[in-house]
Protein backbone atom coordinates (compact mmCIF):
# COMPACT_ATOMS: atom_id res chain seq x y z
CA UNK A 1 0.00 0.00 0.00
CA UNK A 2 1.63 3.38 -0.73
CA UNK A 3 1.48 5.91 2.06
CA UNK A 4 1.70 9.00 0.42
CA UNK A 5 -1.81 8.30 -1.38
CA UNK A 6 -3.39 7.05 2.12
CA UNK A 7 -2.17 10.62 3.56
CA UNK A 8 -4.05 12.14 0.59
CA UNK A 9 -7.03 10.82 1.00
CA UNK A 10 -7.33 11.46 4.68
CA UNK A 11 -6.57 14.90 3.30
CA UNK A 12 -9.11 14.93 0.56
CA UNK A 13 -11.81 13.80 3.23
CA UNK A 14 -10.70 15.62 6.29
CA UNK A 15 -11.24 18.86 4.17
CA UNK A 16 -14.83 17.78 2.71
CA UNK A 17 -15.37 16.49 6.90
CA UNK A 18 -14.30 20.45 7.94
CA UNK A 19 -15.58 22.19 5.01
CA UNK A 20 -19.33 20.15 5.79
CA UNK A 21 -19.05 19.77 9.43
CA UNK A 22 -19.21 16.26 9.32
CA UNK A 23 -16.90 13.49 10.15
CA UNK A 24 -16.40 12.11 6.68
CA UNK A 25 -16.72 8.49 7.59
CA UNK A 26 -18.99 7.76 5.43
CA UNK A 27 -16.76 8.56 2.37
CA UNK A 28 -13.45 6.98 3.80
CA UNK A 29 -15.02 3.64 4.13
CA UNK A 30 -16.32 3.05 0.30
CA UNK A 31 -13.05 4.77 -0.87
CA UNK A 32 -10.96 2.43 1.06
CA UNK A 33 -12.71 -0.47 -0.05
CA UNK A 34 -12.59 0.26 -3.86
CA UNK A 35 -8.91 0.54 -3.17
CA UNK A 36 -9.06 -3.11 -1.81
CA UNK A 37 -8.81 -3.20 1.52
CA UNK A 38 -11.09 -5.64 3.17
CA UNK A 39 -14.17 -3.83 4.36
CA UNK A 40 -13.75 -5.25 7.99
CA UNK A 41 -10.60 -3.50 8.05
CA UNK A 42 -11.45 -0.17 6.16
CA UNK A 43 -14.18 0.46 8.68
CA UNK A 44 -12.94 -0.52 11.70
CA UNK A 45 -9.50 1.31 10.72
CA UNK A 46 -11.08 4.82 9.83
CA UNK A 47 -13.34 5.19 12.73
CA UNK A 48 -10.50 6.40 14.21
CA UNK A 49 -9.75 9.15 11.82
CA UNK A 50 -13.34 9.59 12.76
CA UNK A 51 -12.30 10.11 16.37
CA UNK A 52 -9.62 12.65 15.68
CA UNK A 53 -11.23 14.92 13.39
CA UNK A 54 -14.00 15.01 15.69
CA UNK A 55 -12.00 15.98 18.56
CA UNK A 56 -10.63 18.87 16.73
CA UNK A 57 -14.28 19.85 15.90
CA UNK A 58 -15.53 19.88 19.31
CA UNK A 59 -12.52 22.06 20.89
CA UNK A 60 -13.51 24.70 18.44
CA UNK A 61 -17.04 24.29 19.00
CA UNK A 62 -16.40 24.03 22.99
CA UNK A 63 -14.77 27.70 22.79
CA UNK A 64 -18.06 29.17 21.03
CA UNK A 65 -19.92 27.14 23.90
CA UNK A 66 -21.90 25.20 21.33
CA UNK A 67 -22.07 21.56 23.04
CA UNK A 68 -24.77 20.53 25.22
CA UNK A 69 -22.74 17.91 27.10
CA UNK A 70 -25.94 16.84 29.29
CA UNK A 71 -27.74 15.53 25.73
CA UNK A 72 -24.62 14.49 24.35
CA UNK A 73 -23.76 11.98 27.38
CA UNK A 74 -27.56 10.59 27.42
CA UNK A 75 -27.00 10.15 23.32
CA UNK A 76 -23.47 8.37 23.99
CA UNK A 77 -24.66 6.38 27.17
CA UNK A 78 -27.30 4.87 23.93
CA UNK A 79 -24.16 4.90 21.80
CA UNK A 80 -21.71 3.17 23.85
CA UNK A 81 -24.67 -0.07 24.19
CA UNK A 82 -25.62 0.11 20.50
CA UNK A 83 -21.45 -0.28 19.68
CA UNK A 84 -21.46 -3.20 21.98
CA UNK A 85 -24.23 -4.72 20.02
CA UNK A 86 -23.21 -3.79 16.57
CA UNK A 87 -19.58 -4.91 16.98
CA UNK A 88 -21.76 -8.11 17.91
CA UNK A 89 -23.45 -8.32 14.88
CA UNK A 90 -20.85 -6.95 12.40
CA UNK A 91 -18.81 -10.14 14.58
CA UNK A 92 -21.88 -12.79 13.67
CA UNK A 93 -22.40 -11.38 10.05
CA UNK A 94 -18.80 -11.75 9.26
CA UNK A 95 -18.43 -15.60 10.23
CA UNK A 96 -21.83 -16.00 8.31
CA UNK A 97 -20.03 -13.97 4.69
CA UNK A 98 -22.45 -11.57 5.16
CA UNK A 99 -20.84 -8.84 6.29
CA UNK A 100 -20.26 -7.41 3.15
CA UNK A 101 -24.19 -7.61 2.26
CA UNK A 102 -25.04 -6.12 5.56
CA UNK A 103 -22.46 -2.92 4.66
CA UNK A 104 -23.79 -2.77 1.22
CA UNK A 105 -26.92 -2.18 2.70
CA UNK A 106 -27.03 -0.07 5.07
CA UNK A 107 -25.04 2.75 3.01
CA UNK A 108 -27.90 2.13 0.23
CA UNK A 109 -30.92 2.26 2.51
CA UNK A 110 -28.90 5.39 4.65
CA UNK A 111 -27.23 6.86 2.69
CA UNK A 112 -29.78 7.09 -0.75
CA UNK A 113 -32.52 8.29 2.22
CA UNK A 114 -30.53 11.04 3.87
CA UNK A 115 -28.55 11.84 0.54
CA UNK A 116 -31.97 12.67 -1.21
CA UNK A 117 -33.85 14.30 1.76
CA UNK A 118 -31.06 17.15 1.79
CA UNK A 119 -30.76 17.25 -1.47
CA UNK A 120 -34.54 17.57 -1.68
CA UNK A 121 -34.63 20.27 1.06
CA UNK A 122 -31.63 22.49 -0.13
CA UNK A 123 -32.65 22.69 -3.77
CA UNK A 124 -36.00 23.63 -2.33
CA UNK A 125 -34.71 26.34 -0.54
CA UNK A 126 -32.20 27.67 -2.86
CA UNK A 127 -34.76 27.50 -5.68
CA UNK A 128 -36.66 29.74 -3.42
CA UNK A 129 -33.95 32.03 -2.96
CA UNK A 130 -33.61 32.56 -6.58
CA UNK A 131 -37.46 33.10 -7.15
CA UNK A 132 -36.88 35.54 -4.14
CA UNK A 133 -40.45 33.83 -2.15
CA UNK A 134 -40.68 33.74 1.05
CA UNK A 135 -39.80 30.64 3.30
CA UNK A 136 -42.90 28.63 3.74
CA UNK A 137 -43.83 28.56 7.87
CA UNK A 138 -42.35 26.11 9.71
CA UNK A 139 -44.03 23.41 12.02
CA UNK A 140 -42.21 24.12 15.15
CA UNK A 141 -44.00 21.71 17.50
CA UNK A 142 -42.24 18.71 18.51
CA UNK A 143 -44.24 15.58 18.34
CA UNK A 144 -46.09 14.74 21.30
CA UNK A 145 -44.73 11.36 22.03
CA UNK A 146 -41.58 12.88 23.13
CA UNK A 147 -43.54 14.29 26.21
CA UNK A 148 -45.44 11.42 26.87
CA UNK A 149 -42.43 9.65 27.64
CA UNK A 150 -41.08 9.19 31.42
CA UNK A 151 -37.79 9.84 33.01
CA UNK A 152 -37.82 13.62 31.77
CA UNK A 153 -35.07 15.05 32.21
CA UNK A 154 -33.72 19.04 31.29
CA UNK A 155 -31.16 19.99 29.02
CA UNK A 156 -30.79 23.82 28.97
CA UNK A 157 -28.34 24.48 26.54
CA UNK A 158 -30.71 22.85 23.85
CA UNK A 159 -33.87 24.32 25.35
CA UNK A 160 -35.37 20.79 25.80
CA UNK A 161 -37.22 19.50 28.40
CA UNK A 162 -37.68 16.25 27.01
CA UNK A 163 -37.71 12.42 28.22
CA UNK A 164 -34.21 10.50 28.26
CA UNK A 165 -35.36 8.13 26.36
CA UNK A 166 -35.66 9.02 22.57
CA UNK A 167 -32.15 11.01 22.69
CA UNK A 168 -31.04 7.33 24.50
CA UNK A 169 -32.40 5.23 21.71
CA UNK A 170 -31.11 7.88 18.91
CA UNK A 171 -27.84 7.14 20.22
CA UNK A 172 -28.16 3.90 20.47
CA UNK A 173 -29.28 3.39 16.93
CA UNK A 174 -26.06 5.46 15.74
CA UNK A 175 -24.02 2.71 17.58
CA UNK A 176 -25.07 0.15 16.04
CA UNK A 177 -24.19 1.75 12.53
CA UNK A 178 -21.33 3.05 13.47
CA UNK A 179 -20.05 -0.50 14.36
CA UNK A 180 -21.44 -1.92 11.18
CA UNK A 181 -20.91 1.09 8.10
CA UNK A 182 -17.62 2.89 10.67
CA UNK A 183 -19.07 5.85 9.93
CA UNK A 184 -19.57 8.39 12.97
CA UNK A 185 -23.31 8.55 12.01
CA UNK A 186 -23.42 12.55 11.87
CA UNK A 187 -25.51 12.48 8.72
CA UNK A 188 -28.41 10.32 10.97
CA UNK A 189 -27.89 12.52 14.19
CA UNK A 190 -27.83 15.95 12.59
CA UNK A 191 -31.19 15.65 11.03
CA UNK A 192 -32.91 13.53 13.80
CA UNK A 193 -31.75 16.35 16.38
CA UNK A 194 -33.01 19.19 14.37
CA UNK A 195 -35.93 18.00 13.02
CA UNK A 196 -37.10 14.92 15.65
CA UNK A 197 -35.50 16.39 18.69
CA UNK A 198 -36.06 20.11 18.13
CA UNK A 199 -32.55 21.20 19.61
CA UNK A 200 -31.43 24.47 19.19
CA UNK A 201 -30.23 24.74 15.60
CA UNK A 202 -26.66 26.30 17.20
CA UNK A 203 -25.64 23.33 19.34
CA UNK A 204 -26.65 20.18 16.93
CA UNK A 205 -22.95 19.92 15.27
CA UNK A 206 -21.08 19.98 18.18
CA UNK A 207 -23.01 18.21 20.34
CA UNK A 208 -23.42 15.64 17.85
CA UNK A 209 -19.76 15.38 17.11
CA UNK A 210 -19.12 14.94 20.90
CA UNK A 211 -21.81 11.63 20.90
CA UNK A 212 -19.53 10.70 17.65
CA UNK A 213 -16.28 10.76 19.37
CA UNK A 214 -17.46 8.63 22.33
CA UNK A 215 -19.01 6.25 20.24
CA UNK A 216 -16.29 5.46 17.37
CA UNK A 217 -13.72 5.66 20.36
CA UNK A 218 -15.97 3.27 21.79
CA UNK A 219 -16.42 0.97 18.58
CA UNK A 220 -12.34 0.98 17.58
CA UNK A 221 -11.91 0.01 21.00
CA UNK A 222 -14.51 -3.02 20.65
CA UNK A 223 -13.13 -3.38 16.54
CA UNK A 224 -9.58 -3.98 17.82
CA UNK A 225 -10.17 -6.11 20.95
CA UNK A 226 -13.06 -8.51 19.17
CA UNK A 227 -12.23 -8.27 15.99
CA UNK A 228 -8.55 -7.56 15.35
CA UNK A 229 -9.61 -5.26 12.28
CA UNK A 230 -7.71 -2.16 13.28
CA UNK A 231 -4.71 -1.17 11.59
CA UNK A 232 -2.76 1.47 13.26
CA UNK A 233 -0.51 2.19 10.69
CA UNK A 234 -3.41 2.71 8.18
CA UNK A 235 -5.78 4.79 10.16
CA UNK A 236 -2.51 6.89 11.30
CA UNK A 237 -1.71 7.95 7.70
CA UNK A 238 -5.53 8.24 6.96
CA UNK A 239 -5.59 11.04 10.47
CA UNK A 240 -2.47 13.12 9.59
CA UNK A 241 -3.97 14.42 6.26
CA UNK A 242 -7.26 14.46 7.95
CA UNK A 243 -6.53 16.77 10.83
CA UNK A 244 -4.89 19.08 8.81
CA UNK A 245 -7.58 18.91 5.64
CA UNK A 246 -9.78 19.15 8.19
CA UNK A 247 -8.80 22.97 9.40
CA UNK A 248 -8.34 24.40 5.87
CA UNK A 249 -12.04 22.74 4.92
CA UNK A 250 -13.41 24.67 7.90
CA UNK A 251 -12.30 27.92 6.95
CA UNK A 252 -13.23 27.22 3.70
CA UNK A 253 -17.16 26.30 4.98
CA UNK A 254 -17.77 30.69 5.30
CA UNK A 255 -17.36 31.29 1.89
CA UNK A 256 -20.33 29.47 1.04
CA UNK A 257 -24.33 30.05 1.81
CA UNK A 258 -25.47 26.46 3.78
CA UNK A 259 -28.14 25.56 1.78
CA UNK A 260 -25.44 24.77 -1.01
CA UNK A 261 -23.07 22.90 0.90
CA UNK A 262 -25.75 21.03 2.09
CA UNK A 263 -27.39 20.48 -1.61
CA UNK A 264 -23.83 19.38 -2.68
CA UNK A 265 -23.14 17.32 0.32
CA UNK A 266 -26.59 15.42 -0.22
CA UNK A 267 -25.40 14.73 -3.95
CA UNK A 268 -22.53 13.19 -2.67
CA UNK A 269 -24.24 11.02 0.39
CA UNK A 270 -26.76 9.56 -2.35
CA UNK A 271 -23.80 8.94 -4.79
CA UNK A 272 -21.75 7.36 -2.46
CA UNK A 273 -24.76 5.35 -1.15
CA UNK A 274 -25.81 4.47 -5.34
CA UNK A 275 -21.98 3.42 -5.14
CA UNK A 276 -22.43 1.17 -2.36
CA UNK A 277 -25.47 -0.27 -3.19
CA UNK A 278 -24.61 -0.77 -7.07
CA UNK A 279 -22.39 -3.77 -6.02
CA UNK A 280 -25.67 -5.60 -4.72
CA UNK A 281 -27.14 -5.64 -8.31
CA UNK A 282 -23.74 -5.94 -10.78
CA UNK A 283 -22.31 -9.49 -11.46
CA UNK A 284 -19.14 -9.38 -9.56
CA UNK A 285 -16.39 -10.02 -11.73
CA UNK A 286 -15.16 -13.04 -9.47
CA UNK A 287 -18.05 -15.06 -8.19
CA UNK A 288 -15.71 -16.28 -5.51
CA UNK A 289 -13.96 -14.42 -2.54
CA UNK A 290 -12.28 -15.43 0.84
CA UNK A 291 -14.81 -15.03 3.90
CA UNK A 292 -12.52 -14.07 7.16
CA UNK A 293 -13.39 -16.29 9.79
CA UNK A 294 -10.08 -18.15 10.05
CA UNK A 295 -6.41 -17.52 9.61
CA UNK A 296 -5.71 -16.25 5.99
CA UNK B 1 46.98 -21.20 30.21
CA UNK B 2 46.28 -24.81 29.46
CA UNK B 3 43.13 -23.32 27.49
CA UNK B 4 45.06 -21.32 25.77
CA UNK B 5 46.91 -23.93 24.29
CA UNK B 6 45.09 -25.45 20.68
CA UNK B 7 44.22 -28.65 20.61
CA UNK B 8 46.35 -31.52 19.74
CA UNK B 9 45.75 -33.03 16.19
CA UNK B 10 44.03 -36.17 16.06
CA UNK B 11 46.02 -39.53 16.12
CA UNK B 12 45.09 -40.72 13.28
CA UNK B 13 43.28 -37.86 10.41
CA UNK B 14 40.04 -39.14 9.15
CA UNK B 15 39.12 -39.79 5.84
CA UNK B 16 37.15 -36.86 4.55
CA UNK B 17 33.62 -37.93 3.56
CA UNK B 18 32.84 -38.60 0.05
CA UNK B 19 29.58 -36.74 -0.02
CA UNK B 20 30.18 -37.10 -4.01
CA UNK B 21 30.05 -41.59 -3.96
CA UNK B 22 27.81 -42.67 -6.95
CA UNK B 23 27.96 -39.61 -9.01
CA UNK B 24 29.50 -41.00 -11.86
CA UNK B 25 26.53 -43.71 -12.54
CA UNK B 26 23.56 -42.40 -10.42
CA UNK B 27 21.58 -39.38 -11.32
CA UNK B 28 20.63 -37.22 -8.74
CA UNK B 29 19.87 -33.87 -7.34
CA UNK B 30 21.31 -31.98 -4.48
CA UNK B 31 20.25 -28.60 -3.11
CA UNK B 32 20.63 -25.87 -0.60
CA UNK B 33 18.75 -22.31 0.26
CA UNK B 34 20.96 -19.21 0.49
CA UNK B 35 19.71 -18.78 3.62
CA UNK B 36 17.16 -20.90 5.70
CA UNK B 37 15.44 -17.87 7.70
CA UNK B 38 13.59 -15.81 5.38
CA UNK B 39 12.49 -12.11 7.42
CA UNK B 40 9.74 -10.72 5.67
CA UNK B 41 10.61 -6.84 5.93
CA UNK B 42 8.32 -4.61 7.41
CA UNK B 43 8.15 -2.46 4.39
CA UNK B 44 5.50 -4.55 2.59
CA UNK B 45 8.29 -5.16 0.18
CA UNK B 46 8.08 -9.23 0.99
CA UNK B 47 11.40 -10.99 0.61
CA UNK B 48 12.76 -14.05 -1.72
CA UNK B 49 13.98 -17.52 -1.15
CA UNK B 50 16.89 -18.33 -3.29
CA UNK B 51 17.56 -21.90 -3.78
CA UNK B 52 20.27 -23.15 -5.70
CA UNK B 53 21.45 -27.50 -6.57
CA UNK B 54 23.22 -29.20 -8.63
CA UNK B 55 22.29 -31.92 -11.29
CA UNK B 56 24.78 -35.06 -11.48
CA UNK B 57 23.95 -36.25 -14.79
CA UNK B 58 26.51 -38.70 -15.93
CA UNK B 59 24.80 -39.97 -18.85
CA UNK B 60 23.12 -37.42 -21.86
CA UNK B 61 19.91 -37.74 -21.10
CA UNK B 62 18.26 -33.93 -20.41
CA UNK B 63 16.84 -33.87 -16.97
CA UNK B 64 14.38 -31.12 -16.17
CA UNK B 65 13.97 -29.31 -12.66
CA UNK B 66 11.42 -28.55 -10.80
CA UNK B 67 11.24 -26.37 -7.49
CA UNK B 68 8.29 -26.64 -4.71
CA UNK B 69 7.72 -24.05 -2.14
CA UNK B 70 5.15 -24.64 0.01
CA UNK B 71 4.03 -23.01 3.41
CA UNK B 72 2.29 -23.96 5.83
CA UNK B 73 -1.05 -25.09 5.51
CA UNK B 74 -4.45 -23.55 6.75
CA UNK B 75 -8.23 -23.48 6.84
CA UNK B 76 -9.50 -21.16 4.26
CA UNK B 77 -13.20 -20.03 4.14
CA UNK B 78 -14.83 -19.67 1.00
CA UNK B 79 -18.06 -17.69 -0.16
CA UNK B 80 -19.33 -18.00 -3.55
CA UNK B 81 -22.19 -15.12 -5.09
CA UNK B 82 -25.12 -16.13 -6.27
CA UNK B 83 -28.00 -14.08 -8.24
CA UNK B 84 -31.50 -13.93 -6.13
CA UNK B 85 -34.22 -11.85 -7.11
CA UNK B 86 -31.58 -9.76 -9.06
CA UNK B 87 -29.56 -9.41 -6.07
CA UNK B 88 -26.21 -10.90 -5.51
CA UNK B 89 -25.43 -12.33 -2.04
CA UNK B 90 -22.68 -14.65 -0.95
CA UNK B 91 -23.73 -18.20 0.07
CA UNK B 92 -22.43 -19.95 3.18
CA UNK B 93 -19.32 -19.82 3.97
CA UNK B 94 -17.39 -23.40 2.85
CA UNK B 95 -14.84 -24.43 4.70
CA UNK B 96 -10.99 -26.48 3.17
CA UNK B 97 -9.39 -27.58 5.81
CA UNK B 98 -5.82 -27.24 4.93
CA UNK B 99 -4.76 -25.33 1.59
CA UNK B 100 -1.19 -24.32 1.23
CA UNK B 101 -0.58 -20.91 2.71
CA UNK B 102 2.31 -20.05 0.36
CA UNK B 103 2.33 -22.66 -2.93
CA UNK B 104 5.11 -21.66 -6.11
CA UNK B 105 6.41 -23.97 -8.52
CA UNK B 106 9.95 -22.93 -10.52
CA UNK B 107 10.98 -25.06 -13.24
CA UNK B 108 13.01 -25.09 -16.36
CA UNK B 109 10.09 -25.74 -18.63
CA UNK B 110 6.22 -25.76 -18.53
CA UNK B 111 5.31 -28.73 -16.05
CA UNK B 112 3.20 -30.33 -18.47
CA UNK B 113 6.18 -30.37 -21.06
CA UNK B 114 8.17 -32.38 -18.20
CA UNK B 115 5.93 -35.17 -16.72
CA UNK B 116 2.21 -35.99 -17.57
CA UNK B 117 -0.96 -35.66 -15.82
CA UNK B 118 -0.82 -38.47 -13.42
CA UNK B 119 2.29 -38.21 -12.55
CA UNK B 120 2.01 -34.57 -11.74
CA UNK B 121 -1.19 -35.09 -9.54
CA UNK B 122 0.71 -38.25 -7.62
CA UNK B 123 3.28 -35.94 -6.89
CA UNK B 124 0.91 -32.96 -6.00
CA UNK B 125 3.70 -30.88 -8.03
CA UNK B 126 1.98 -27.69 -9.77
CA UNK B 127 -0.89 -26.09 -9.00
CA UNK B 128 -3.42 -28.02 -10.46
CA UNK B 129 -2.48 -30.48 -8.75
CA UNK B 130 -2.37 -29.29 -5.29
CA UNK B 131 -4.31 -31.25 -2.15
CA UNK B 132 -6.50 -28.84 -0.86
CA UNK B 133 -8.79 -30.89 1.31
CA UNK B 134 -12.25 -30.84 0.86
CA UNK B 135 -15.05 -29.18 3.17
CA UNK B 136 -16.52 -31.28 5.49
CA UNK B 137 -19.16 -33.88 4.44
CA UNK B 138 -16.67 -35.37 1.54
CA UNK B 139 -15.72 -38.52 0.99
CA UNK B 140 -13.33 -39.58 -2.35
CA UNK B 141 -14.19 -42.43 -4.87
CA UNK B 142 -12.76 -43.54 -7.77
CA UNK B 143 -14.70 -41.87 -10.83
CA UNK B 144 -14.01 -42.19 -14.34
CA UNK B 145 -11.35 -44.13 -13.75
CA UNK B 146 -9.29 -41.12 -11.93
CA UNK B 147 -8.40 -41.94 -7.84
CA UNK B 148 -8.98 -40.11 -5.23
CA UNK B 149 -12.26 -37.86 -6.92
CA UNK B 150 -13.62 -35.74 -3.93
CA UNK B 151 -17.53 -35.82 -3.87
CA UNK B 152 -19.10 -33.40 -1.30
CA UNK B 153 -22.08 -31.50 -0.12
CA UNK B 154 -20.74 -29.13 -3.07
CA UNK B 155 -21.06 -31.78 -5.46
CA UNK B 156 -20.09 -30.98 -8.41
CA UNK B 157 -19.21 -27.20 -7.21
CA UNK B 158 -16.09 -28.48 -5.70
CA UNK B 159 -14.29 -27.91 -8.34
CA UNK B 160 -15.02 -24.75 -8.85
CA UNK B 161 -14.50 -23.78 -5.56
CA UNK B 162 -11.08 -25.27 -5.35
CA UNK B 163 -9.98 -23.62 -8.39
CA UNK B 164 -11.29 -20.40 -6.64
CA UNK B 165 -9.03 -20.81 -3.91
CA UNK B 166 -6.15 -20.99 -6.52
CA UNK B 167 -7.53 -18.08 -8.71
CA UNK B 168 -7.57 -15.96 -5.66
CA UNK B 169 -4.18 -16.84 -3.96
CA UNK B 170 -2.75 -16.53 -7.40
CA UNK B 171 -4.04 -12.69 -7.29
CA UNK B 172 -2.47 -12.31 -4.19
CA UNK B 173 0.38 -13.77 -5.52
CA UNK B 174 0.86 -16.77 -2.55
CA UNK B 175 0.13 -19.25 -5.58
CA UNK B 176 2.26 -18.93 -8.70
CA UNK B 177 3.48 -21.24 -11.34
CA UNK B 178 6.92 -20.12 -12.96
CA UNK B 179 7.63 -22.50 -16.07
CA UNK B 180 11.04 -20.00 -16.50
CA UNK B 181 11.83 -19.80 -12.70
CA UNK B 182 14.63 -22.26 -12.67
CA UNK B 183 17.84 -21.31 -14.74
CA UNK B 184 20.98 -23.33 -14.82
CA UNK B 185 23.97 -20.85 -14.55
CA UNK B 186 26.38 -23.46 -15.20
CA UNK B 187 26.44 -26.53 -16.74
CA UNK B 188 24.90 -29.16 -14.00
CA UNK B 189 24.33 -25.70 -11.50
CA UNK B 190 20.88 -24.70 -11.10
CA UNK B 191 19.27 -21.04 -9.55
CA UNK B 192 16.09 -20.88 -8.55
CA UNK B 193 14.82 -17.85 -7.01
CA UNK B 194 10.77 -17.47 -4.85
CA UNK B 195 9.37 -14.25 -4.55
CA UNK B 196 7.47 -14.19 -0.72
CA UNK B 197 4.75 -11.18 -1.36
CA UNK B 198 4.58 -9.33 2.08
CA UNK B 199 1.18 -10.89 2.92
CA UNK B 200 3.06 -14.46 2.90
CA UNK B 201 2.37 -16.48 6.54
CA UNK B 202 4.90 -16.88 8.79
CA UNK B 203 5.91 -20.75 9.96
CA UNK B 204 7.74 -23.83 8.49
CA UNK B 205 7.89 -24.33 4.78
CA UNK B 206 9.08 -26.94 2.64
CA UNK B 207 10.93 -26.78 -0.72
CA UNK B 208 11.06 -29.60 -3.05
CA UNK B 209 13.61 -29.61 -6.03
CA UNK B 210 12.08 -32.39 -8.48
CA UNK B 211 14.94 -33.83 -11.11
CA UNK B 212 13.13 -35.19 -14.27
CA UNK B 213 14.00 -37.55 -16.55
CA UNK B 214 11.69 -38.37 -19.69
CA UNK B 215 8.46 -37.75 -17.45
CA UNK B 216 9.90 -40.09 -14.77
CA UNK B 217 10.94 -38.04 -11.36
CA UNK B 218 14.59 -39.80 -10.77
CA UNK B 219 15.51 -38.11 -7.84
CA UNK B 220 14.30 -35.27 -5.00
CA UNK B 221 16.18 -33.24 -2.66
CA UNK B 222 13.85 -31.96 0.78
CA UNK B 223 14.82 -28.66 2.79
CA UNK B 224 12.71 -26.73 5.25
CA UNK B 225 13.24 -22.90 5.66
CA UNK B 226 11.49 -20.50 8.33
CA UNK B 227 9.88 -17.35 7.30
CA UNK B 228 9.23 -14.66 10.16
CA UNK B 229 8.55 -10.96 9.92
CA UNK B 230 10.51 -8.67 11.21
CA UNK B 231 10.60 -5.11 11.97
CA UNK B 232 7.98 -2.52 13.46
CA UNK B 233 5.05 -3.93 11.45
CA UNK B 234 5.92 -7.43 12.70
CA UNK B 235 5.74 -6.09 16.45
CA UNK B 236 2.68 -4.12 16.11
CA UNK B 237 1.08 -7.26 14.62
CA UNK B 238 2.06 -8.93 17.92
CA UNK B 239 0.66 -6.56 19.81
CA UNK B 240 -2.72 -6.28 18.33
CA UNK B 241 -2.74 -9.65 18.59
CA UNK B 242 -1.52 -10.65 21.70
CA UNK B 243 -3.23 -7.45 23.77
CA UNK B 244 -6.04 -6.30 21.56
CA UNK B 245 -7.81 -3.88 23.68
CA UNK B 246 -4.56 -2.05 25.15
CA UNK B 247 -4.16 -1.66 21.24
CA UNK B 248 -7.43 -0.37 20.56
CA UNK B 249 -7.30 1.86 23.44
CA UNK B 250 -3.80 3.09 22.29
CA UNK B 251 -5.54 3.82 18.62
CA UNK B 252 -8.09 6.05 20.55
CA UNK B 253 -5.98 7.84 22.25
CA UNK B 254 -3.41 8.55 19.25
CA UNK B 255 -6.34 9.70 17.20
CA UNK B 256 -7.81 12.04 19.75
CA UNK B 257 -4.41 13.31 20.34
CA UNK B 258 -3.65 13.99 17.24
CA UNK B 259 -6.90 15.80 16.79
CA UNK B 260 -6.69 18.16 19.76
CA UNK B 261 -2.90 18.74 18.41
CA UNK B 262 -3.95 19.72 15.23
CA UNK B 263 -6.76 22.11 16.81
CA UNK B 264 -4.03 23.78 18.94
CA UNK B 265 -1.39 24.50 16.16
CA UNK B 266 -4.05 25.56 13.48
CA UNK B 267 -5.48 27.81 16.38
CA UNK B 268 -2.30 29.79 16.94
CA UNK B 269 -1.87 30.01 13.20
Amino acid sequence: MNWPLLVLLGAVVGFVSGLFGIGGGFLMAPILIFMGIPPAVAVASQASHVVASSTSGVISYTSQKAVDYKIGLVMAGGGVLGALLGVELFRYLRLLGQADLAVALSYLLFLGAIGTLMLYESLGQILRRVRGEMAPHKERRRPLWLYGLPLKMRFPRSGLYISAIPPFALGMFVGVMSAIMGVGGGFILVPAMLYVLRMKAGVVVGTSLFQIIIVTAMTTILQAGRNQTVDVVLSMLLLLGGVVGAQYGARWSGRFRAEELRAVLGLIVLMVGIQMGLELFVRPSDLFAFAPGVAQ
Amino acid sequence: MIAALPPPPPAVPAPAPERSVGTTDQVRIAAALTDARVRVDSSFQGASIVLYGAVFNPNDTPADVVVVVRGPDGPVRLVKKTRSNGVWLNSRPVLFEGAPGFYMTASTRPLSDIADFGQLRRLGVGVDHLRINAPEESRTVTRYGVRDVVVSRLGEDYLDFRRAVIRLREAAALYDTDPAGVQFVDRGLFRAEVELPAVAPTGRYFAEAWLFQNGEPVSVSNLTLTVEKVGIERDIFEFAHRRPWSYGLLCVLLAAFTGWAASRVFRRN
